[in-house]
């Protein structure tokens, strides 16, 4: 359970650490379509990739490509924490990474799509001001793909 | 991930998602976030359970329906804990009774234990279709077992990226050979890593010996290499001895 209340402090102390601020006024799409109406992404900060691809180096913004029809048959983690569970994961890559949950959703008509590709961050010790170039251009990269809203999962 | 919905939502993209530590959430103000009680490393709850992510998931894009935010809700159900046999795991594998002993070099006593993992890695992966989480690196894990017990060995140690994705694909092999068991949580998955086996020794070893005379981003490194809980429970046992001694 991560409530803080339930944690060692040590933990919890090291967690309130990571609160922050953003860079400036929170943005907000002001579209209320439900989801059987969007085309979806999926992005997640749990810094994995497909195996065998370019692994996450330490203090980094970059993302990983996640193919849309890649089959649950490899998808490795490098990131940086080791302060997280993986065995989740390990069992069944949706608990981080819920591609196989949005393909039925798709199939069942309770969203309009899926991106063609899906994105990895590593979410780690970075300021939120990291992210801006790589997020900008993904931004225009999802459009092109017709995406008008991401999923994000954190780790 | 509020810095990337943030970004995001400035683009033109709408976001949704889930957050773990609703302390961090709150602080940044992201638009929409869903807050769920599950272990870190677990935002969809439960492995190998569609059903439960389902209702995860659909609460998460419910927020999307919101006029206005930021929404921080929260998800009402708890993850399902650790099955009632869950802290009786047993390793599949008779490690040699020497092998945690300093007899032979690390090179050698860890080569050993990944071989011997080997079967019980093999019958995992298949039980789950081949899937695998191992794989950073090309190199077989008794070759990657036999490079970081090498490098302990030799006192050189290995350069920092490297060192890391070593024993990330050791971590992912090990654990992935003890999901042959299904019971196993993870917090015992944990302490047999980290507590039982000659591996958790040895990173313990490679923090130790990367922290002395080291600074700057190559000690936040070598700080990186062990979880915070093994150290505290570490430290804990160290001033147990000294308070026996």
């Amino acid at each position: 359970m991560v409530r803080l209340s339930d944690l060692p402090d040590f933990e919890a102390r090291h967690l309130l650490a990571k609160n922050g601020a953003l860079p400036g006024p929170m943005p907000w799409v002001a579209d209320t379509r439900p989801a059987s109406e969007r085309r979806f992404v999926i992005i997640t900060t749990a810094g994995i990739h497909p195996a065998g691809s370019a692994p996450f180096a330490s203090n980094d913004a970059s993302y990983r490509v996640l193919p849309g029809d890649a089959a649950a048959d490899g998808f490795a983690m490098s990131h940086a924490s080791v302060n997280f569970d993986r065995s989740g994961f390990q069992r069944d890559v949706n608990v981080v990474f819920p591609v196989d949950r949005f393909r039925e959703l798709e199939e069942s008509g309770q969203i309009a799509g899926l991106a063609s590709r899906h994105y990895s961050f590593m979410g780690a010790g970075l300021l939120p001001e990291a992210y801006e170039d790589t997020v900008t251009s993904l931004a225009g990269i999802l459009k092109q793909d017709r995406v008008d809203t991401a999923f994000l999962t954190p780790v | 991930m509020s810095a990337i919905a943030w970004y995001l939502e400035r683009a033109g993209i709408a976001t949704t998602g889930i957050s773990l530590v609703r302390e961090n959430t709150e602080s940044f103000g992201p638009p929409r976030f869903l807050w769920v009680s599950f272990p870190l490393g677990r935002p969809l709850g439960t492995p190998g359970d569609a059903g439960f992510q389902h209702r995860v998931i659909a609460s998460a894009l419910s927020l999307l329906e919101r006029r206005d935010g930021p929404v921080l809700e929260d998800f009402p159900e708890d993850a399902a804990g650790p099955a009632p046999d869950a802290g009786e795991l047993v390793c599949p594998v008779s490690f040699a009774p020497q092998a945690r002993d300093d007899a032979g070099g690390w090179a050698e006593r860890l080569a050993g234990e990944a071989r011997s993992l080997a079967p019980w890695y093999d019958a995992a992966r298949e039980t789950r279709a081949g899937r695998t989480s191992v794989g950073i690196l090309v190199d077989s894990p008794v070759d990657l077992a036999r490079e970081a017990g090498a490098a302990l060995d030799s006192g050189n140690g290995l350069p920092r990226a490297r060192c890391k994705h070593v024993l990330e694909d050791l971590k992912a092999y090990y654990l992935e050979a003890m999901l042959a068991q299904p019971g196993a949580d993870a917090e015992t998955l944990g302490r047999w890593l980290w507590l039982e086996t000659v591996l958790g020794d040895a990173m313990l070893e490679l923090r130790k010996t990367m922290l002395v005379g080291a600074e700057g981003q190559t000690a936040l490194f070598a700080e990186s290499l062990v979880p915070r809980w093994v150290l505290d429970l570490r430290a804990g046992d160290e001033s147990s001895e000294d308070r026996s001694n």
